[in-house]
């Protein structure tokens, strides 16, 4: 005579997609395709820094772009100027991507077509932290006029990326922008982040970073 | 502000576990939150009507639980909050801790209408 029922749940809201995800990132294993999530907050130079990096690998590698941003396609025009094959997602609304609408840009991009998928992430470094892509590796940028106190107000960003990029470094001088007091921090979050400050406008550290993701490749298509 | 979208992760994952109990009407549903999840309980409940419209959460009511944010000291082996103590041991005042709790967040129970 109960009028209500009590259901005993306990589960992980993230649970789901932490499985869809490693489910992804073993698929891509098998086909031989190395996903790497990209995150930044708006304006750090994800575009230009990705344009650099692609222009950097397009001759050894076939390279994929998954563009998601709320809605617009207009870095997906300014990646596709570089000849890497691009596709636009849009998350409608949503301030994140999971690994199903992963899957599904991946499915439109073709396995059979792509040694290396570079997901550009929405433009925030709250979300994209807390839902697994199925991504192979994630890397993160982080420019200069954005502050040296970021890891200590989004700890959990900097805890999972693989790769940490200092963008701006062009700009130091105009900021009070502490590399080794940032790198510290990051480094205090997850000991094994890899820092590698750049510049995504003059150039500079980008070797550093694409022969990272060169190697990374390789290991993993191979 | 991302806990719209975790929400619309909640109400699916609620939609699917109502289907597996023959259930059609949810009365509350009871949301295990860390305070180190970063999802903020304030908005939670603000966006929860938005986010449950038209499902089978429709006017429910939530309930939250808070988890506290607490770590162990390696150092001096003391539990404490993180967050009020910000992150530094209150005894060693360094900051040398092994998570305990707070970053959890979980579906804990649904009340269903008979």
């Amino acid at each position: 005579m109960d009028k209500f029922k009590v259901i005993e749940i306990k589960q992980s809201v993230f649970e789901d997609n932490d499985a869809d995800a490693n489910r992804l990132r073993e698929e891509l294993k098998q086909e031989n395709t190395y996903l790497l999530n990209l995150m930044s907050s708006p304006g750090s130079g994800k575009t230009t820094t990705l344009t650099k990096t692609i222009n950097e690998l397009k001759d050894e590698f076939r390279i994929g772009v998954m563009e998601a941003d709320i809605d617009s396609d207009v870095d997906a025009q300014t990646i596709s100027s570089t000849g890497a094959k691009v596709i636009q997602l849009h998350t409608g609304g949503m301030c994140h991507l999971d690994a199903d609408m992963t899957r599904q840009g991946i499915k439109e991009l073709g396995t059979e077509n792509v040694d290396l998928v570079i997901l550009e992430n929405v433009g925030n470094l709250v979300c994209p932290a807390e839902f697994d892509t199925g991504s192979t590796k994630n890397a993160m940028i982080l420019s200069v006029p954005e502050g040296d106190d970021k890891p200590l107000k989004y700890p959990l960003m900097f805890s999972i990326c693989d790769v940490l990029l200092i963008n701006k470094i062009d700009v130091l001088e105009y900021f009070d922008f502490n590399i080794d007091l940032c790198t510290q921090r990051a480094k205090k979050l997850n000991p094994n982040i890899k820092v590698i400050p750049i510049s995504a406008r003059t150039g500079e550290g980008i070797s550093e970073w694409t022969d990272w993701l060169r190697n990374q490749v390789k290991e993993g298509v191979k | 502000m991302h806990e719209l979208g975790v929400l619309l992760e909640v109400v699916k994952q609620v939609e699917t576990i109502a289907l597996e109990n023959e259930v059609n009407q949810i009365e509350t549903l009871v949301l295990q939150v860390g305070e180190l999840c970063s999802m903020v309980p304030k908005y939670l409940t603000k966006l929860y009507p938005a986010a449950v419209e038209g499902t089978v959460l429709a006017d429910s009511k939530l309930e939250i639980e808070i988890i506290p944010g607490n770590g162990r000291c390696k150092q001096c082996g003391q539990v404490y909050n993180l967050i009020d103590n910000k992150g530094a041991c209150p005894e060693c005042k360094v900051m040398d801790f092994e998570m305990l709790s707070g970053k959890e967040f979980f579906i804990k129970e649904i009340v269903a209408c008979e």
